[in-house]
C-alpha cells in the first residue's frame, strides 16, 4: 500500500508538469497580453512604450522561454505577481479569493443537504399526496430557474423592494467594526448568494433522495423491519434512510471540487469575490499568473481527490489490493 | 422550532434597519464596476484609477467642470502672458526651446504633513526616466530636456519641442502619469532598493520590478500611502472598497465650515452593472462614478431612481468609430474596394447614425470628426453626412456593384474575373451596446445590399496587437469598431494622440517606411491600424506640430478635419457620454466636461445639502 501511495504521489509531479505546460501554452495562444491592457487605457501610449514594456516584462520572448522561467519560479513557490492587483498571485488567490469561495460554496452545499434530505424523504414517504406534488413542483422550478435570474430576483425583492432588508451584494459593509457586528454583517451578505447557489443542487438532490428512498422502502429488509413491529419512524429514518442516503453522499462527494473552483454566475451577480470570478477575470484581462496559480491549484485538487478515492476503495472493499 | 425561526427573522430585521444613511454621518459611498490595479503614480491605465487617485491627489493643474484649466499644486497656470512660458525661435520661426516655470504653493503638504517641494518633482522625474522601470508612458517625458531647480518651491521644465499642452492633466507635463508629483520621502527608499537589486541581479529585472516596484506597499495600500489631495488614504479592502477621510490641512476649502462637507469617502467596487444598479436603487450607494453605468439609458434610469437620485450626462471625450481595413495586402478587404473613399462615403450615408446613437448609447451625439465637439481644435463646419441610403446605393453602383442574381446582395466582377459578393466583416467587443450595434448595422447595410458579417469578440482579443495590428494579414478584413480618445485633454494634432498619420514628416521626408502603419517592415508597430496613408494629412500634421500659436495651430487642425471628413478613413459614429447618478442632496459632484478627466477632480467640495453644504457647481 505504502509503495503504491508513493508511486502515485511521484506520478503527480510529471502530471502537474504536463498540465502546467498545456495551460501555459493555451494561455499564450490567446491573443493579447497585459501591455495591450495598458495601451487601451492610455491615449498617449506610443509604440515605443509598447515595445519597451514588453521587453521589461519579458513578453517579447517566445512562450516556451517564458514558461520555463515561470516554472523555475513556481517550483520555489513564487507564482509571480497579479497584474490586476500588484500582489503576489498565490497570496491573492489563497488569501483573498479561496476563503470566500469555500465559505459560500460550503454553506450552499450544507444548506442544500440539510433541506434536500428531509424534503426527499417526506416526498417519498407521502408519494402521490399534495406534499409530494408540492415538493416535485418546487424541484422542477428549482432545476428550471437559472441561478443568475434567481439571484437578480432575490436582490430585487430583498434589497430593492424591501429596501435595505438584505444587502444587494458584496462581502461586507464598509465601516462595520466589532466581532459581533462583523459576524452579523457577513451573515447578512451570505444569505442571498447561499440561497441562489444552493437552489439547483437542492432541487436535484431532493429528486435524487426521493427516488432513492422510494427504491429502498420497497426492499425486503424494510418490510421485515416493519413486520417485526418497529415504529414507522425507526423503519424509515433508521433502517431505510441509512441505505437510501449512500448514493447521495457519493453524489455530494463529486461536488466537493465546487468548494474550491467557485461559482462564477453567483459570484458575479452578488459581487462576491471568489475563485470563479477571479479565474474568469484573470483570463479575460491577461493576468496570466493569477490564471495559472488558480488552474494549477484546481488540477492539484483533482489529482489529490482521485488518489484519495482510489485509496478509499481499497480501504472499504477487501477485493481491491494495491500491493 | 417556530419560536426559534421567528426570533431569527426578528433579529435579522433588527440588524437590517440598523444601517445609517450617508448624510446622517456625513459620509459618501461611491461605486464603480472597475477596481484600480494599484496606487503606483507612474504605472497603470486610466478609468477608475484616475478617479480613485483623484480622491487623495491633485496635480499641478486641473480642469474644472467648465473646462477651465486651474492651478492645483501650482500657484498659477503658466502662460506666455504671465512670463512663465518662454519660447525661443530659430531661423524661419522654428521653435528651438520651450521653458515653463512652475511654482508650488507654500501651503501644499503631503497628507502626512511633509511639505511638497521641488525635490519631489526632481525625484518623480528621475523615476519617470529610469529605463529599467515600467512607467506606463514616456510620451510626454521624452519631450523634456531638463528640469532646473530654482528654489524649494520653484523649477523650470525645458521641452525640446513645442508642447502646447504642457499644462493638461493626465501626465502631459511629463512627470508621473497620475497627478504629476509623487512623494519622495515615501518612494525614494523603495526606488533606491529596487535599483540596487536590479544592478546586483540584472537577469531578474522583471521579477524585481513586478514584486518591489509595482507591488511596493504604497502601491498596494499595505504600507504608508500619502497623497497631495483633499482626502487621505485610510484602507483598501481588495475587491471590496477603498476608504478615505477628509484632511484638515488641505489648501483648498469649500465655502463655509469644512465640517459641513463630506468627511469620509468609501469607493466601492461592484463588478456587475445590474448589481450596481440594484445597490443604487436600494440606497446602498450614494453616487456612481463615470464608468460604472456606461451604456445605460438615462431616461430609463431616471424613471427607476425617481426622486431619490439625479442622473447626469457628461461627454466622455471618446468617439465610437468604424475603422476600415485599407491595406491593399488584404485581398478580402481590397476586393470590397474599401480603399476607395466612395465606398466609405456610401457606408456612412447608409447608416442613420442619430438613430443608432440614441438606440445603443442614449444621450450620445453624432460625430463627424476625429475630435470631440468642444475640443479647442474642433471644426463645427464639417459635412454632416446625413442618412441617405439612395446616395449610398448610387455611389456603390458607380463603383460597379449591382445585385446581378437578385438575391438582395450586391456583387461585382473583379479585374481578374472573379465574382465578388459584398460581404463585409465587422468586428467589435462583446459589450452589450456593441452587440446591439452589430444587429442594427446589419439592417442598415442590408438595406443597401451589403451583407454584414457580425463578429463580437472579447476585448482582450480585439485590442491585442496580434489581432488589431495585423490588418495587413487580414486578421480582421473589413471593419473593426471601437472608441478612441477624441482630443480633449490631449493635443489635437499631437503626434502621440491620434491614429491617423502614417509618415512622421517632423523627423524625415517621405520615405517608404510608414512609421505609424503596422506592417512587417516595422514589426507591426504603430497605431494607424487602418493603414491610411495620406501625405497631405501628414504634411498638415507636421505643420501643426511646428506651430506654437494655439489659434493658428487650431486652424490647421480644422483643415485636417475637413480632409478627414472627406476621406473618412474611419467612420465616426458618435461622441460617447458618461452616465453618473448622485443621491438627492449630494452637492458639487459634477464632472461637467470631458476635460476634467476624473469624476473626483473636486472632492473637497462634495457635501450634503442636509448638512449645510453649499452648491458651487
Amino acid at each position: 500500500m505504502a509503495t503504491y501511495v508513493i508511486r502515485r504521489l511521484l506520478q503527480v509531479i510529471p502530471t502537474l508538469f504536463v498540465i502546467s505546460l498545456i495551460l501555459y501554452g493555451l494561455l499564450a495562444l490567446k491573443p493579447g497580453d497585459p501591455i495591450d491592457e495598458l495601451r487601451r487605457g492610455n491615449p498617449g501610449f506610443t509604440q515605443e512604450d509598447y515595445d519597451r514594456l514588453r521587453r521589461l516584462y519579458g513578453l517579447d520572448r517566445p512562450w516556451y522561454v517564458r514558461y520555463w522561467r515561470w516554472l523555475g519560479r513556481a517550483v520555489h513557490g513564487d507564482f509571480g505577481p497579479s497584474r490586476q492587483f500588484g500582489r503576489p498571485a498565490a497570496a491573492y488567490i489563497f488569501k483573498y479569493r479561496l476563503p470566500n469561495t469555500v465559505l459560500l460554496s460550503g454553506l450552499s452545499l450544507l444548506l442544500a443537504f440539510l433541506v434536500s434530505v428531509p424534503a426527499g424523504v417526506i416526498s417519498a414517504l407521502r408519494q402521490h399526496t399534495v406534499v409530494d406534488y408540492a415538493v416535485t413542483v418546487a424541484n422542477f422550478i428549482g432545476v428550471s430557474i437559472p441561478i443568475f435570474w434567481l439571484g437578480i430576483m432575490l436582490i430585487y425583492v430583498f434589497a430593492v423592494h424591501f429596501r435595505g432588508f438584505l444587502p444587494a451584494g458584496g462581502l461586507t459593509t464598509p465601516g462595520v467594526t466589532g466581532t459581533w457586528a462583523t459576524f452579523i454583517d457577513r451573515l447578512r451578505h451570505l444569505i442571498l448568494p447561499v440561497i441562489a447557489l444552493s437552489s439547483l443542487q437542492l432541487a436535484q438532490w431532493t429528486r435524487f433522495m426521493r427516488s432513492s428512498m422510494l427504491d429502498v422502502i420497497k426492499l425486503d429488509y424494510v418490510i421485515t423491519a416493519r413486520a417485526k413491529g418497529l415504529s414507522e419512524w425507526r423503519v424509515n429514518f433508521h433502517h431505510a434512510l441509512h441505505n437510501a442516503i449512500l448514493p447521495l453522499i457519493t453524489l455530494i462527494g463529486l461536488n466537493v471540487p465546487l468548494l474550491f473552483s467557485g461559482a462564477i454566475l453567483t459570484e458575479t451577480v452578488f459581487n462576491w469575490p471568489g475563485m470563479g470570478r477571479a479565474i474568469f477575470d484573470a483570463i479575460l484581462v491577461n493576468d496570466f499568473n493569477v490564471a495559472m496559480v488558480s488552474l494549477m491549484f484546481i488540477a492539484l485538487l483533482v489529482l489529490g481527490f482521485n488518489l484519495m478515492a482510489d485509496l478509499t476503495y481499497a480501504l472499504v472493499d477487501p477485493r481491491i489490493r494495491y500491493d | 422550532m417556530r419560536k426559534v425561526l421567528l426570533l431569527a427573522i426578528g433579529g435579522l430585521l433588527c440588524f437590517s434597519v440598523a444601517a445609517l444613511t450617508s448624510p446622517a454621518i456625513n459620509n459618501l459611498v461611491i461605486a464603480s464596476t472597475q477596481e484600480p490595479s494599484n496606487l503606483n503614480p507612474w504605472e497603470g491605465a486610466a478609468d477608475t484609477k484616475e478617479n480613485v487617485m483623484g480622491v487623495f491627489n491633485i496635480g499641478l493643474t486641473y480642469f474644472d467642470s467648465e473646462g477651465n484649466l486651474m492651478p492645483g499644486l501650482a500657484t498659477e497656470v503658466p502662460t506666455i502672458e504671465n512670463g512663465r512660458v518662454v519660447v525661443t525661435y530659430g531661423p524661419g520661426g522654428k521653435v528651438l526651446t520651450q521653458d515653463v516655470l512652475w511654482t508650488l504653493r507654500d501651503d501644499a503638504y503631503w497628507s502626512d504633513g511633509v511639505p511638497i517641494t521641488t525635490d519631489d518633482v526632481l525625484f518623480t522625474y528621475e523615476v519617470q526616466k529610469t529605463p529599467e522601470l515600467p512607467v506606463t508612458t514616456r510620451a510626454f517625458s521624452s519631450l523634456i530636456k531638463e528640469i532646473r531647480r530654482v528654489s524649494d518651491k520653484s523649477f523650470w521644465i525645458s521641452y525640446s519641442s513645442p508642447n502646447l499642452f504642457f499644462a493638461n492633466v493626465g501626465g502631459a507635463i511629463g512627470l508621473a502619469r497620475f497627478y504629476d508629483i509623487a512623494p519622495k520621502h515615501i518612494w525614494e527608499p523603495i526606488y533606491r532598493q529596487v535599483m540596487e537589486q536590479i544592478q546586483a541581479n540584472p537577469d531578474k529585472v522583471t521579477e524585481i520590478i513586478e514584486g518591489q516596484f509595482l507591488g511596493a506597499p504604497p502601491a498596494t495600500g499595505t504600507g504608508t500611502v500619502v497623497g497631495s489631495g483633499a482626502f487621505q488614504f485610510e484602507e483598501w479592502q481588495i475587491n471590496q472598497f477603498l476608504r478615505f477621510s477628509r484632511r484638515a490641512d488641505f489648501f483648498m476649502d469649500p465655502p463655509g465650515p469644512a465640517e459641513n462637507y463630506v468627511q469620509e469617502i468609501t469607493y466601492r467596487f461592484i463588478v456587475n452593472q445590474a448589481t450596481l444598479l440594484s445597490a443604487i436603487i436600494a440606497g446602498e450607494i450614494d453616487a456612481s462614478d463615470d464608468i460604472g453605468l456606461a451604456g445605460l439609458d438615462p431616461v430609463v434610469l431616471r424613471g427607476q431612481l425617481g426622486a431619490q437620485a439625479t442622473v447626469d450626462i457628461t461627454p466622455s471625450g471618446f468617439i465610437e468609430k468604424l475603422n476600415f481595413n485599407l491595406f491593399p495586402q488584404c485581398e478580402a478587404a481590397a476586393d470590397l474596394l474599401l480603399g476607395d473613399k466612395r465606398t466609405r462615403q456610401a457606408i456612412i450615408q447608409a447608416i442613420d447614425r442619430a438613430d443608432l446613437a440614441q438606440t445603443v448609447y442614449p444621450g450620445a451625439t453624432v460625430s463627424n470628426s476625429f475630435l470631440v465637439a468642444g475640443d479647442v481644435g474642433y471644426n463645427e463646419n464639417l459635412n454632416e453626412w446625413e442618412y441617405d441610403p439612395d446616395a449610398a446605393r448610387a455611389l456603390l453602383a458607380e463603383l460597379g456593384w449591382s445585385d446581378t442574381d437578385s438575391d438582395g446582395w450586391l456583387e461585382r466582377t473583379t479585374a481578374d474575373g472573379r465574382e465578388i459578393e459584398f460581404a463585409l466583416h465587422w468586428v467589435a467587443t462583446t459589450a452589450s451596446f456593441r452587440i446591439r450595434t452589430g444587429e442594427i448595422l446589419q439592417e442598415f447595410m442590408a438595406d443597401v445590399g451589403i451583407k454584414l458579417e457580425v463578429e463580437n469578440l472579447p476585448g482582450s482579443v480585439v485590442f491585442s496587437s496580434e489581432y488589431l495590428n495585423h490588418g495587413s494579414e487580414c486578421t480582421w478584413r473589413g471593419i473593426v469598431e471601437y472608441a478612441e480618445a477624441g482630443g480633449i485633454g490631449q493635443a489635437p494634432a499631437d503626434p502621440l494622440s491620434n491614429e491617423l498619420w502614417a509618415n512622421d514628416l517632423m523627423a524625415t521626408a517621405v520615405d517608404p517606411l510608414l512609421e505609424n502603419v503596422p506592417l512587417p517592415d516595422n514589426g507591426f508597430g504603430g497605431t494607424n491600424i487602418m493603414g491610411w496613408n495620406n501625405p497631405e494629412f501628414d504634411q498638415m500634421r507636421a505643420t501643426a506640430l511646428k506651430e506654437f500659436d494655439a489659434t493658428r495651430r487650431a486652424e490647421i487642425v480644422k483643415q485636417m478635419q475637413v480632409l478627414y471628413n472627406e476621406e473618412l478613413p474611419t467612420v465616426p459614429l458618435y461622441d460617447r457620454v458618461e452616465i453618473v447618478t448622485k443621491a438627492a442632496g449630494l452637492l458639487n459632484y459634477v464632472k461637467g466636461t470631458a476635460a476634467a478627466r476624473a469624476q473626483t477632480w473636486n472632492a473637497w467640495e462634495w457635501g450634503w445639502e442636509q448638512n449645510g453644504a453649499v452648491a458651487v457647481r
